[in-house]
């Protein structure tokens, strides 16, 4: 499993999403990898799904073929694994 | 340790500002007197916010500027500034502004990785984010 977070510069925010991409993950026992990156570098990089903003998220959907999950707070662990959970449930193997 | 980074006299608090530009402005201060940033760094992180959206905002009450590493920034550093009523940012209020300023894409990776830690604790948290500065010093050296 490839996860992508999502921010502008793929430095700061989207280092904090991974970090609760990961956290959400292991306590799910779901085995995954997950990238930080920005928005231009997220359009040509293979993934099982996105999370980011819902400003990023409107225009990566365009452009990339894998589910996009909009994120509102980046920190909330909860708000997160909620998007798992739902990538989960619509069979995302 | 986060306080190498982010060391007291980079914190500063507020009773209310005017918008949230302006508090990215303030919070940036102490690295721009410190030459750790240059105002180009400032600038970028206002524009992002409005070319972007609101993401900075990580929790409630709580963001984290910043914007394209190495770009108008000298070295690695962190600034805070607390505002004790809520300002708006494009309709999140906020009452702490967390500056990074970021050399390249990583090396800040352990102060996240602690700011994170210190937060997703609900007793941190909230001293975070109606304590003052002393209690916040605190915080951020646990």
């Amino acid at each position: 499993m490839k996860f992508l977070a999502v921010c502008g510069f793929g430095v700061g925010s989207s280092m904090v999403l991974k970090m609760s991409i990961e956290k959400a993950c292991k306590e799910r026992g779901i085995d995954c990898e997950v990238e930080n990156t920005d928005v231009s570098s997220a359009k040509g990089t293979d993934a099982d799904a996105i999370f980011t903003s819902q400003e990023l998220g409107d225009e990566l959907k365009s452009s990339v073929k894998c589910p996009v999950f909009p994120i509102k707070r980046y920190m909330d662990k909860e708000e997160v694994g909620q998007a798992i959970d739902q990538f989960q449930e619509n069979g995302g193997n | 340790m986060l306080t190498d980074v982010l060391p007291k006299e980079h914190m500063q608090q507020i009773e209310q500002i005017e918008t949230w530009e302006a508090a990215i402005e303030l919070a940036s201060k102490p690295l721009l007197e410190a030459g750790y940033i240059e105002d180009a760094y400032v600038k970028n992180m206002i524009a992002s916010v409005n070319k972007n959206g609101p993401y900075i905002v990580l929790m409630d009450y709580f963001a984290l500027p910043h914007a394209k590493a190495g770009e108008g920034v000298n070295q690695l550093a962190m600034s805070l500034l607390k505002v004790n009523q809520p300002v708006d940012l494009k309709g999140n209020p906020v009452k702490v502004f967390m500056v990074l300023a970021a050399i390249d894409t990583d090396s800040h990776m352990q102060s996240l990785r602690d700011i994170s830690r210190i937060l997703a604790d609900e007793v941190n948290y909230q001293c975070f984010i109606s304590g003052d500065l002393d209690q916040v010093y605190q915080i951020l050296q646990s």
